[in-house]
């Protein structure tokens, strides 16, 4: 059973969908690498497909009279399900969030069918150590509603009605168009992506907390416009980027990338002292959890801008200072 | 470039320099010692291949910088998945996979014998049997063939089940199967699931967010690791830490351990496997991804005794130290006392019984909050406690090193944005 097989890989993809096209022309073909394969298999795989004199190819395809590419197979490819998959699958039916896509009958019917399965890992085998407490109840059956009536909206431009409570606690009971469902690992948490409509049109982008929804009904509208995802992450994004230095005390710079992968940035070293520049981009509702995370650092990173960002840190930082020197307490070394 | 090729043999060396292009994203070509440059340039050229789209180019007086750039939360797959679609393989390889599925398309059952037969005869192409038994073999434990003997004779038919059967019959699963192929854990066999399909299309609605997306590189490793501890036994292994590995010579160090648990951290990005050492007789956490070569050895006889120490030990393991007496010395428990106010800051308080993990949270008076916090590690909680910075009345407890770390800290900080504090606050 193993993860990295060429079975799954992108040229074993590529020729199967050259055998499975009926009349494929090497037009067709070069179309195929294209969509299914790497940038540069264009340069690799059409001479290992098309029936080469010496004999170099892959054998798989015959040149016809008129030209055109048909397989030496009898059948459509097939690819059957692999045991690696099954137990992937096995392992998913121990987690409460796929309850969210299937109903108690799918789930009974599908745990059946991987009955003598093993899974190929189970929760107790992986521990989120600082995962928040507070997340979702996935077995919620309004939740489960909720979540099903979110996706089906999302596939088809339904206009929702949607009653929540803000994170302010404030009850807001208004109609958005679905774009799209978040998922946070940390917050264990679900949030819908969204567009608000008024009057039929697109008003501001928003994100709401499954859990907060008290109510969603489908309004039976349709969003015939264009609305793009693109659009949306566009309108979340802060204006600036923030840009810190990192130095590499305490191992600074490798704790920080790695902390920070998850999100876009740039970054540059300085040959002479080996502290890094960098500037993050990020979602404006974020602001706050990035500040923190920043300053959890402390002195092995500054942040040098915008200036209202490094205002909020410098604050929080004279703050901290002040409760300090107030209670008097000494440093012990 | 001659003999240049997109696919690779092994995933461990180009793993690194994924991680390094991901993760580093301020390296240039002179930075990557431990290879030659040809190597260099062969797995840059294959990066830039797999992942072009979300590749960033940039020059600096240090030359130019390659990375991976890209908001882990606004996209609808892991591009690093591409990296496992790379499996080199051979001309036989790919031959026998399309004509002995071809052959056994109508779900018969056939044995070595015939199927060598019928490739020669119907499709003209000659294997030696060995050449088609060990594929057959292999594609039985892969499970794509199900193996059956009848008398002595081994027959082989197509598995039946396929992803699109399993789409089409279970209403939802294609929708799961796109927000698990997003996860941290073996997402990209989800992903490998949807692109089996004929007809089905990829993840285009369900996003991540706080995505490790480096993660998947470590998945390589973990499938012999859960093996292990669902066996109850042992693994033998190699670490090549950050700094050791720039050595060209180092071959890393070797370990032998009672494998517990896969230890995450969905704040830091780092993944941990947590084991017990026999050799140091001691509990300890080990970066996933500075994992190598890992071997499934002898069944452990004390997995279920070291198994509920290790549970009595993650009773004061804050993240994932389980701490060294010998360093730290005598620890005692960390105490916290930060100010909030109850009405106006509940979510400060939400945020702190949500986030304080093994510690204890207790009311001291109005305004008052003391979190204490028996951990093995107590370097592990303060940089947690940072992210409460402005709200700390004072830190007691833990070691006079990690106090004084502290409030050192916090001067240096007040010096470094002093100027701005005055002006920012009024």
């Amino acid at each position: 059973m193993t993860l990295f097989h060429e079975m799954y890989g992108a040229y074993f993809r590529i020729a199967a969908r050259a055998l499975g096209t009926p009349d494929l022309t090497e037009q067709a073909l070069r179309c195929i690498i294209a969509e299914e394969g790497f940038r540069d298999s264009v340069l690799f795989v059409p001479q290992k497909l098309l029936p080469q004199t010496d004999g170099s190819d892959w054998g798989l395809l015959r040149r016809m009279p008129d030209g055109t590419l048909s397989p030496v197979t009898k059948h459509a490819p097939v690819m059957p399900l692999t045991l690696l998959q099954k137990r992937w699958l096995k392992a998913r039916l121990a987690d409460p969030k796929l309850r969210l896509f299937l109903d108690d009958t799918q789930f009974s019917a599908f745990s059946e069918q991987l009955r003598d399965i093993k899974p190929l890992w189970t929760p107790d085998m992986f521990r989120y150590t600082d995962q928040f407490t507070d997340g979702d109840d996935f077995s919620d059956a309004d939740y489960r509603s909720h979540f099903r009536t979110i996706l089906r909206g999302i596939r088809t431009k339904e206009i929702l009605s949607i009653r929540f409570r803000s994170g302010s606690g404030r009850r807001m009971d208004m109609q958005y168009l679905p774009l799209a469902i978040e998922y946070s690992r940390k917050n264990d948490k679900f949030r819908l992506c969204c567009r608000g409509v008024r009057g039929g049109t697109l008003s501001g982008s928003g994100i709401i907390n499954l859990g907060r929804i008290e109510q969603v009904t489908a309004t039976g509208r349709i969003y015939a416009g264009n609305v793009s995802l693109e659009e949306y992450f566009r309108l979340r994004r802060a204006k600036e980027p923030v840009t810190v230095r990192v130095t590499d005390e305490r191992n600074g710079v490798e704790r920080f990338l790695m902390e920070f992968a998850s999100y876009e940035k740039h970054t540059e070293r300085d040959i002479e002292t080996g502290d890094c520049l960098v500037q993050i981009c990020y979602d404006k509702q974020d602001e706050t959890e990035l500040l923190i995370q920043l300053l959890s650092f402390g002195p092995v990173l500054e942040i040098l801008g915008p200036p209202d960002f490094r205002a909020q840190a410098a604050a929080r930082v004279r703050m901290q200072y002040e409760l300090l020197q107030a209670n008097q307490t000494k440093p012990e070394s | 470039m001659a003999g240049f090729s997109e696919l690779i043999k092994t995933f461990e060396k180009t793993r690194d320099y994924i991680r390094d292009f991901f993760i580093c994203g301020y390296k240039v070509r002179g930075d990557f010692v431990r290879k030659s440059s040809r190597t260099y340039d062969d797995e840059k050229r294959r990066v830039e291949s797999w992942l072009g789209d979300v590749v960033r180019y940039d020059d600096s007086v240090r030359g130019r910088q390659i990375s991976i750039s890209v908001d882990c939360g606004h996209i609808a797959e892991n591009p690093l998945y591409q990296a496992y679609a790379a499996k080199s393989f051979t001309d036989n390889d790919i031959r026998l996979h399309f004509l002995l599925l071809d052959l056994l398309a109508d779900g018969s059952a056939q044995n070595l014998r015939t199927l060598t037969d019928r490739l020669s005869s119907e499709y003209g192409v000659v294997f030696d049997e060995q050449t088609v038994r060990n594929k057959l073999r292999e594609y039985a434990a892969e499970g794509l063939l199900i193996a059956e003997k009848q008398g002595k004779t081994a027959f082989y038919r197509m598995e039946p089940a396929t992803a699109d059967a399993l789409f089409a019959q279970y209403d939802g699963l294609a929708d799961a199967v796109r927000f698990y192929a997003q996860d941290e854990v073996f997402g990209v066999v989800g992903s490998q699931l949807l692109r089996s399909t004929g007809n089905i299309r990829g993840n285009d609605c369900f996003f991540r967010k706080h995505h490790y997306l480096v993660h998947a590189l470590e998945d390589a490793v973990l499938p012999e690791i859960l093996a292990a501890i669902a066996e109850k036994r042992r693994v033998r292994f190699r670490t090549f830490s950050a700094k050791q590995r720039k050595s060209p010579d180092y071959e890393g160090s070797s370990f032998e351990a009672v494998p517990m648990q896969i230890l995450a951290s969905v704040q830091t990005g780092r993944r941990y496997l947590a084991g017990y050492i026999p050799e140091t007789k001691r509990f300890h956490a080990f970066r996933l991804d500075f994992i190598r070569n890992v071997k499934c050895a002898d069944p452990e006889p004390e997995y279920d005794k070291l198994a509920e120490a290790y549970q009595r030990n993650l009773a004061r393991t804050f993240g994932v130290s389980f701490g060294m007496r010998r360093d730290t010395g005598h620890v005692e428990p960390i105490r916290l006392t930060i100010r909030l106010n109850a009405y106006t800051e509940g979510y400060i308080l939400d945020r702190l019984e949500r986030e304080k993990r093994i510690g204890t949270l207790e009311k001291i008076s109005d305004g008052l909050y003391a979190l204490t916090i028996d951990a093995f590690d107590p370097h592990e909680v303060m940089h947690w406690a940072k992210t409460l910075i402005g709200r700390i009345v004072s830190v007691e407890g833990g070691t006079p090193q990690v106090r004084g770390r502290f409030y050192h800290d916090i001067r240096r900080m007040q010096e470094m944005y002093g100027g701005d504090a005055n002006d920012a606050v009024s």
